[in-house]
């Protein structure tokens, strides 16, 4: 122990790090009435390093090859000791992580979170957002079986909707006309360099804009101090007297990502299924479309819709309007009310969203 | 005092649960890295007779590393370790002088895999050979 703190004291001489934690440990106040659902950030923290761990370790083994790359993946779940739950928790962290992402955007969206000032910190989720899905879009030909095939010809396709360069799109996209070999050049390429280092990126900008402009506090629970947003200048939204992050919050934070794991886990060692349907279990085959083909859940709102509208371009603006007016709800939300219940309008708005989104994933499910 | 013992007994809990917790986590991912075992087993090789001519050597892979097989103008069959003593680089041989060498520091072996010349601290590790009809047998 003391041979520890002699360490620390050196380090500490030269660095300086005790100060380091006072300021963002100890001395880092939050709201007084901060709930568990602002741990969710810690959460998609851990969950997004698991994937890259677990993602680093697959590609010991894994062959981005048209030829081999079923084979190898079957090599890691048959062949190599534990290569089964390393693949399990990869695939089936990305479903709880875009699970865990849709339950921290709801509860900016609940609880007001992303008004004036924090613009900027919606539009850099939102962008983090669009980025998940696209890892997990990219990731899922990696395999190379008839769902990863089919889901992506299916999913590649819908660009080809848009008018004029559509087409030309579609095969930009694809490195050909149809997915080949190519494509799954270019998808393992954003998935495993690009994809990673752009999410990593705008993960520090998101936590680098939470410092700079503090938490928001709870709309609800027990008042908290903080003084009202004035508009005219930056100001940092200190909470004096309010609970310090560590130990106090650093244990809730410990709490959910405890929560996350059991849950994850659970699906990992008893419903390892999940993530998959049996076309995954075959071989891609560019000359045998299987019956049902359809994408991941997350994905399957966005599938019935397009399915709904007659015409693609139709369904697709319906979605890429949607989008947009959730990517720039804090430029459209301007009242500084933030507590649900006294907006009427907004909550009727999400919970009915939600019902839809919900309605178009069952449906969709069972279409 | 009391609530100092508590505080003591509970942080070894902590600690204890975290390094269960480090180990469970740390111990798939370290059978998942490490080399498969069974892949270098000293198996039996068999190369047909009829594939060598006197003088010359064969170069194959035997439990995992590199190994030659000669036939010396005797007709008398040598298999040795391919792996240069000195730091392992892969040796060569030279049909014209029936030795060989080694390209990285110039070590020199007999037919045998005794030390002629160079660096090299001890000679090529001798792998047993038997022949039977047409069928060489290592191992
Ligand atoms: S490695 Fe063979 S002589 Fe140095």
């Amino acid at each position: 122990m003391s041979l520890l703190k002699r360490l620390y004291r050196w380090v500490d001489l030269r660095v300086g790090i005790g100060e380091i934690a006072d300021k963002e440990l100890t001395g880092y106040l939050l709201p007084r009435n901060i709930n568990a659902w602002y741990s969710l950030g810690s959460v998609l923290l851990v969950a997004f390093a698991i994937q890259v761990v677990t993602g680093m370790l697959l590609l010991v083994y894994y062959v981005p090859d048209a030829e081999k790359a079923f084979k190898s993946v079957n090599f890691i779940m048959n062949e190599v000791p534990f290569g089964w739950l390393i693949r399990l928790c990869h695939a089936v962290g990305s479903n709880t992580m875009i699970a865990a992402l849709i339950l921290h955007m709801l509860s900016t969206l609940v609880m007001g979170s992303y008004k004036s000032p924090r613009e900027m910190n919606w539009l850099s989720g939102f962008l983090l957002f669009s980025l998940v899905q696209g890892i997990s879009l990219t990731g899922y030909l990696a395999p190379w079986s008839q769902l990863s095939f089919w889901a992506t010809t299916v999913a590649t396709n819908s660009v080809s909707a848009l008018p004029v360069a559509g087409p030309w799109m579609v095969e930009f996209l694809r490195g050909g006309k149809l997915v080949g070999p190519a494509t799954l050049g270019r998808f393992f390429a954003l998935h495993v360099a690009f994809l990673p280092l752009v999410i990593a990126m705008v993960i520090v900008v998101h936590i680098f804009l939470l410092k700079r402009t503090g938490v928001s506090p709870p709309p609800f629970g027990r008042s908290d101090t903080a003084t009202p947003f004035q508009p005219e200048r930056y100001r940092y939204q200190s909470h004096p007297g309010g609970i310090p992050f560590f130990p106090n919050y650093m244990l809730e934070d410990t709490t959910s990502i405890c929560i996350y794991l059991a849950i994850f886990l659970g699906v990992v060692f008893f419903w390892p299924s999940m993530p998959f349907t049996p076309d995954a279990f075959v071989p891609a085959d560019p000359f045998k479309t299987p019956a049902h083909i359809k994408p991941e859940w997350y994905f399957l709102a966005n599938y019935q819709t397009l399915k709904i509208f007659p015409n693609e371009l139709l369904g697709l603006t319906v979605q890429g309007a949607a989008m947009t007016f959730l990517a720039l709800l804090p430029f459209a939300d301007r009242s500084p009310e933030r507590h649900p219940l006294k907006r009427p309008l907004f909550l009727t708005l999400v919970v009915g969203g939600i019902l839809l989104w919900i309605a178009l994933t069952v449906w969709g499910h069972f279409s | 005092m009391d609530s100092e013992g508590r505080r003591k007994f509970l942080g070894v809990c902590l600690a204890g649960t975290a390094a269960a917790a480090a180990v469970a986590a740390g111990y798939p991912v370290f059978r998942y890295l490490a080399p498969r075992s069974g892949a270098t087993g000293l198996q039996k090789l068999v190369i047909s007779a009829a594939d060598l001519h006197e003088g010359e050597a064969k170069f194959f892979e035997y439990g995992g590393s590199s190994a030659v097989l000669i036939k010396t103008k005797g007709g008398e069959m040598v298999a040795l370790s391919a792996v240069c003593t000195h730091l392992g680089c892969i040796v060569q041989w030279v049909k014209e002088q029936q030795h060989f060498l080694c390209p990285c520091h110039g070590g020199q072996f007999a037919i045998d895999g005794t030390v002629l010349a160079g660096p090299p601290p001890k000679p090529l590790a001798r792998i047993p050979v038997t022949v039977t009809g047409g069928n060489i047998t290592i191992g």
